[in-house]
């Protein structure tokens, strides 16, 4: 097989990292680029290098923001006394949505898996504990823990895990309903669903 | 039930369509022309499995990218229009030229089939008697089908925690790491194994002892729990047992107690069949439990799946082909494939006979009086 040129070739490759690329997709992606005007990659390319610049993760709850803390958790008007754990940003903004839940968050960035190699370590744990731990007056400012990972093996076994580890704290811990298929992704769940899955949460 | 016509497009090297009767239909045609291929062909159709190959994409034509095989299927004067599509990844299905999703695609088409691979039910180890009670299950209850690969992930999950542990020098610290896993494991468990021992309750009510011989059949799940304690309470027996197994599982390096460890016992005139059967009693005891599955399917929906036999003449004798088809006649559709022509003429008088050459259909005899 012919190579393209260098700088083509380079590019195919890294759109090849990026999570469900193929190589047909970057073979497809990259020759979209060499198509399109200047101004509209520059603009591509402005953005990726924007986000990389102004987006960080939380240090309090590990949410990705352009401000540290973040917005929720900088808000005076959320509820300090509950905390919602998901495994990606993107489940806290399917939650947002609902505009029922008034809380604080946090994210894990991902779930437990083994086979992955990932394990406790690998998951924004720690920080979480940090935040259950009383002040000197003796008194914890967070009551509850809704565990809002995804309805699915591994995340069924963070939520379990996370249940175990908590409850000793004497923090109340409740799992949200899963009205949603087994093997399910909160990413798919709409506002009903996930308004519902919240409202009917349960102790663990 | 009754699958009308199939059509096969860049699946192996079948090519065309072929209207079937809604009664026997016998296919006939030299080695490797086509004929398995077209029972396998309905297989697939219906259940979206292959009984040949555990990887369908296999079935893609050489040089496709994918394959599709489409069928029209009757209940009454209803007629639904079934297709699945098979690609290097992906399995689509589609009712009435629409995406349907898989979960409920499944049961428009039901078929039940005796290859000579099944033959590992009555022969072979424990593994093979737990996919013939679950593709069972499957076919009464789709929903069997997520509990079941829920729970093999899981296993899967705490596997890899345990082949870490038996590597390390401090294999205690994993103890936090395992419950998670074994809480998902009891609870898909039990639901695994009260869902297959009600199976077994009611096929046991279906089984037709003496059809073939004057044979005598018993069949039992045999949990791996047995004796170990009070199985009515199956989850506390199982927390119970993982509990005491947990050093061992550690030791070796993977799990050692769960539904994943059972067995079907299949007991021919008092023996177990797989160990003291000789090949024909081994044969109508495989037969038996195909029918018995018929039948609970028939308990359950009011109506029959259709019943596949591939390579009649190599796995049957006469007697048991007569005892069998006459069993089926008027049940279930039946599609039967033969290398040899001379079968084909002996029924030619009550079935739908097809000739298959290179993948294609020749001609086609059919009965109208069907
Ligand atoms: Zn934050």
């Amino acid at each position: 097989m012919l190579d393209y040129a260098e700088p083509v070739t380079r590019l195919i490759d890294e759109f090849k990292r990026l999570p469900g690329i193929g190589h047909k997709s970057a073979q497809r992606l990259a020759f979209h680029i060499l198509k399109t005007p200047q101004e509209e990659t520059n603009r591509l390319v402005d953005a990726i290098r924007e986000v990389k610049e102004k987006i960080v993760f939380c240090s309090v709850c590990n949410n990705l923001t352009d401000t540290d803390p973040c917005r929720y958790c900088a808000s005076p008007s959320r509820d300090r006394s509950i905390i919602c754990v998901v495994e990606e940003p993107y489940n806290l903004v399917a939650i947002e949505k609902t505009r029922e839940y008034h809380g604080l968050y946090h994210v894990l960035h991902g779930a437990l898996s083994p086979i992955r190699g990932i394990g406790p370590e690998e998951l924004q744990i720690k920080n979480l504990i940090e935040r259950l731990r009383p002040d000197e007056s003796g008194e914890g400012e967070v009551r509850e823990m809704i565990l809002a990972t995804n309805p699915n093996t591994e995340g069924e076994a963070t939520a379990n895990y996370l249940a175990r580890l908590i409850k000793p704290l004497g923090v109340r811990v409740t799992r949200i309903a899963m009205g949603l298929p087994v093997g399910g992704d909160l990413e798919y769940a709409d506002e009903v669903t996930m308004h519902k899955a919240l409202t009917n949460r349960h102790d663990i | 039930m009754h699958l009308r016509t199939i059509e096969a497009v860049n699946f192996r090297n079948l090519a065309g369509s072929v209207e079937f009767s809604p009664g026997l239909n016998v296919i006939y045609g030299a080695n490797a022309q086509g004929k398995s291929g077209w029972l396998e062909a309905v297989y697939l159709l219906a259940t979206t499995k292959s009984f040949r190959t555990s990887h369908p994409r296999e079935a893609i034509r050489h040089g496709e990218k994918e394959a599709i095989l489409r069928g029209s299927v009757a209940r009454g004067s209803l007629v639904k229009e079934i297709q699945l599509l098979i690609a290097e990844t992906t399995k689509q299905t589609f009712l009435n030229a629409k995406r349907e999703p898989m979960i409920r695609y499944l049961g428009n088409l039901d078929a039940i089939a005796f290859t000579a691979e099944d033959m590992q039910v009555v022969r072979g180890a424990p593994d093979a008697r737990r996919k013939f009670l679950d593709r069972a299950i499957f076919g009464i209850q789709p929903s069997f089908l997520g509990t079941l690969s829920e729970y093999n992930r899981a296993l899967k999950q705490k596997n890899a925690l345990l082949r870490e542990a038996s590597e390390t020098d401090d294999p205690l610290r994993f103890l936090d790491l395992i419950a998670p896993w074994n809480d998902q494991l009891i609870t898909l468990g039990a639901e695994i194994h009260s869902t297959r021992t009600g199976y077994v309750d009611k096929l046991r009510e279906r089984l037709s002892p003496g059809l073939f011989q004057h044979e005598t059949i018993e069949i039992r799940y045999k949990s791996s729990l047995d004796g170990k304690g009070d199985l009515s309470d199956y989850a506390g027996l199982l927390r119970e047992r993982m509990g005491l197994r947990l050093k061992n599982e550690i030791a070796i390096g993977y799990s050692l107690v769960g539904p994943h460890r059972d067995d079907l016992e299949i007991l021919f005139d008092g023996y177990e069949i797989a160990r003291f059967g000789s090949s024909g009693q081994q044969r109508s005891a495989l037969l038996i439990l195909d029918l018995a599955q018929l039948s609970v399917y028939h308990d359950v929906f009011e109506e029959h799946p259709i019943f596949l036999i591939d390579d009649l003449d190599a796995e049957l004798d006469r007697t048991r082909i007569e005892i069998l088809l006459n069993y089926l006649d008027g049940r279930a559709q039946t599609i039967v494939s033969t290398s040899k022509r001379s079968i084909a003429d002996r029924y030619r008088d009550r079935a739908a006979t097809f000739q298959v050459q290179s993948g294609q259909f020749l001609s086609a005899n059919q009965r109208t009086n069907m």
